[in-house]
Formats: structure tokens, C-alpha cells, sequence
């Protein structure tokens, strides 16, 4: 699938076909386009744990349900637990020279060796392990984004995805041992999707013009409307919500899966 | 009814709240022979649980220190204990029980009350 499509066709898929189990190499591509995710530092800041809905206890699957999730969890054969893991500070300063090394960062931008020991590791790096919203901050900034790739890498693949809030935390930890700097960020659930794959169409956004500006606040983005209509013929732009049958398909699926209609 | 019962069939498909999920989008259009079985199964739990439709779903909110209306977990916990337990008392299991179920949950998730039951995935 090219790029724009990709993007165009993302959706928040809440019907799987539970039956039809994720290949473990799609999982694969998934981490991997996770782990090429622009990162500041070069940091690992993004941890996963991948989890298959059958091989999971009794007491695991309790732990990850909650009055929101239930339906959820039962359709997606797989589950992908996202985390900032807060100790990603740590060898920051042998990444940063690495990088100097390999020439990412040249002297050319002001980066040398000398730079990333004596000034920016020990004044800038270092001190912000011990400042909590900074850490914080910049790991779910960072997180969502390697977590962006892999939900459009799901799509790339046929698969439907969607994200969730992560409920029973510390249960979850205990049962999976996860280590106590890692912090919960999203459970993604991986299936191939039983709805369509435009799941009644494209979401309502509001136009660029009210979103982004150019110059300064006052001057809205202009939209150029051959750009407009070349993102149309790409995918990325698609066919609104909602489609004429969307809320038929809703109640065909509601009934094959005996759920709330 | 408005002593916890749950009240004659017409009774309770005059109530707003039974009316509110009976009109929903993805009933409105069901037959009439749909909805009273829908109103008959509720009120089954309405007498299990020894309250009206409306107080079914009063019963899974709380009001917060600010004045305004909640979802209340040990309310909502309440309400699904109960619907299992009823279902129970009918014998379902498997497919039947999870749709019979859900079915009811449809009834407080119309009234603003969010739930998801378990999907029935065979």
C-alpha cells in the first residue's frame, strides 16, 4: 500500500475476526517500523510486550478486562502492551557521541565530542532524570510516535488496529513481570478487521485552516485545492462518515457476535 | 413499579428509559414482535433485581462533589453481577447467555450507562 493510502485508510477497528490468528512476521514489521521511529537522543524510550489473546491465563485476561474493553479484548487475537520505559536517560551520552561518530551529528550543526561530555550529558541530559514531568513528557511524546508507525505498519499489512486505554496497570505488571521503571501507555489490539477496512468511512476532521497556521497565529493554513484533490486520488483523503450501510454493517456484526445493539 | 418492581408489561414500556433504548437507532426499526420480547426480558430482571427500569439505571450513577452526573463503578459492577446472575437463573449458557446478556446491557447503554459485555466468539 503506498504511504497515502496508509494514512488515509488508518481506522480504529472494533470488530476482528477472532477466528484468524495474526502472523507473528506482522507483528515483526510492526515493532520494527516502532523502532525506526524518529527518537530524540537516540533513545529507547518505547518498550512492547506482544500477547496472543488464547495463549493468555485466565488470570491475565481477567487483569486486562475492564467494563470497557471487554468486547474488545474477546475480538482481537492479539495485543500489544506499550510502555515508556523511564530509564531511557541512561547512555545517553555514549548514544549522543556514537552519533558524532557516524557523522549525524557534525561539527557542521556544532556537535563534537567534547560538547556532548562536558556540556550537554552532564547540564542539560543528565538533570532531567530527576525532574519527573520532563521525563515523562518527553516519553509519551516520543512513545506516540513509534506507536504511530506501528498502527500505519498494521494497516500497510491488511490488519485492523486500534488503541486502548490500559486499565489493571499493576496486576498486568505483576502477571507479565514488567519491570517498575516501564509506564503504561496504550494496549493496541491486532486482528484482521471483521468490519471493512473503512469501517463506515473516513472520521469527520476539521479543516487544515482551523488547525495550523503559517507565518503566525492570525494567518490560517490555505489550503490548495489541487493538493486537496491529488490527496483525494491518493487515498488519503477519502470517503466520508458515514457510509449508507455503515449502521446495517454495525448490526450484522453486533449479532454475529451476540454484543449490545 | 415506582416501589422497585418491575411492573406490568405496559407499564414498563412506557418508561422513559425503556422507551429511550426501544427508540435507539438499531431498535427503533425491529419489529413490534422485537421489542416485546426486549421489554419482557428486562422486566425478568426488573423483578430479579427488585427494581424499576429507571432505577436500574440510577443505580449505576452517582452524583460528584461538583453536582454532576458520573458513571459509578460499584454501581455498574452491581449491574452486571446482577445481570449474569439473572441470566443464570434462565439456564442459558454459551451463545445464548452471552446475547441474552448483552441484550440487557443494551438497555443501560442506551441510558448513558457504558459497559461492554464479553463478545460471543464460539
Amino acid at each position: 500500500m503506498e504511504f497515502n493510502q496508509v494514512v488515509g485508510t488508518r481506522r480504529s477497528i472494533r470488530f476482528f475476526k477472532p477466528w484468524r490468528p495474526v502472523e507473528h512476521s506482522k507483528i515483526q514489521v510492526m515493532l520494527e517500523a516502532a523502532n525506526r521511529a524518529s527518537r530524540s537522543m537516540n533513545a529507547d524510550y518505547t518498550r512492547a510486550i506482544v500477547v496472543h489473546r488464547d495463549d493468555l491465563s485466565g488470570e491475565t485476561r481477567a487483569a486486562l478486562r475492564n467494563p470497557t474493553t471487554t468486547a474488545d479484548l474477546d475480538l482481537a487475537p492479539t495485543y500489544i502492551l506499550w510502555y515508556i520505559d523511564l530509564e531511557y536517560i541512561n547512555g545517553a551520552q555514549e548514544r549522543l557521541n556514537e552519533l558524532v561518530e557516524l557523522n549525524v551529528l557534525p561539527p557542521s550543526h556544532g556537535w563534537s565530542k567534547a560538547y556532548v561530555d562536558d556540556l550537554v550529558w552532564p547540564q542539560v541530559l543528565k538533570p532531567i532524570a530527576d525532574i519527573p514531568e520532563v521525563l515523562m513528557f518527553m516519553g509519551a511524546v516520543e512513545t506516540g510516535i513509534a506507536i504511530c508507525n506501528a498502527l500505519n505498519a498494521a494497516v500497510d499489512q491488511g490488519l485492523g488496529t486500534c488503541l486502548h486505554a490500559f486499565t489493571a496497570a499493576d496486576k498486568v505488571k505483576e502477571l507479565l513481570h514488567v519491570p517498575d521503571s516501564w509506564i503504561p501507555v496504550w494496549l493496541q489490539l491486532v486482528g484482521y478487521p471483521a468490519e471493512e477496512p473503512e469501517a463506515g468511512g473516513q472520521r469527520p476532521r476539521r479543516p487544515l485552516s482551523k488547525l495550523f497556521f503559517e507565518g503566525d497565529c492570525t494567518k490560517p493554513w490555505q489550503e490548495d485545492p489541487e493538493v486537496t484533490e491529488h490527496l483525494k486520488r491518493e487515498g488519503m483523503i477519502q470517503a466520508p462518515a458515514p457510509f449508507p450501510y455503515r449502521a446495517q454493517e454495525v448490526r450484522n456484526l453486533s449479532r454475529m457476535f451476540g454484543l449490545p445493539e | 413499579m415506582a416501589d422497585g418492581s418491575g411492573g406490568t408489561h405496559q407499564e414498563l414500556e412506557e418508561s422513559p428509559s425503556v422507551q429511550r433504548w426501544l427508540q435507539s437507532p438499531g431498535l427503533s426499526s425491529a419489529p413490534e414482535a422485537e421489542h416485546a420480547a426486549l421489554v419482557d426480558l428486562l422486566g425478568g430482571l426488573c423483578e430479579f433485581a427488585g427494581k424499576g427500569p429507571d432505577a436500574l439505571v440510577t443505580e449505576c450513577l452517582r452524583t460528584t462533589k461538583s453536582g454532576d452526573r458520573a458513571i459509578s463503578a460499584k454501581g455498574r459492577r452491581w449491574a452486571e453481577d446482577t445481570i449474569e446472575a439473572f441470566v443464570a437463573t434462565k439456564g442459558f449458557t454459551g451463545h445464548q447467555a452471552v446475547v441474552t446478556a448483552n441484550a440487557l446491557r443494551g438497555f443501560l447503554i442506551h441510558n448513558g450507562i457504558f459497559m461492554q459485555g464479553p463478545a460471543s466468539i464460539g
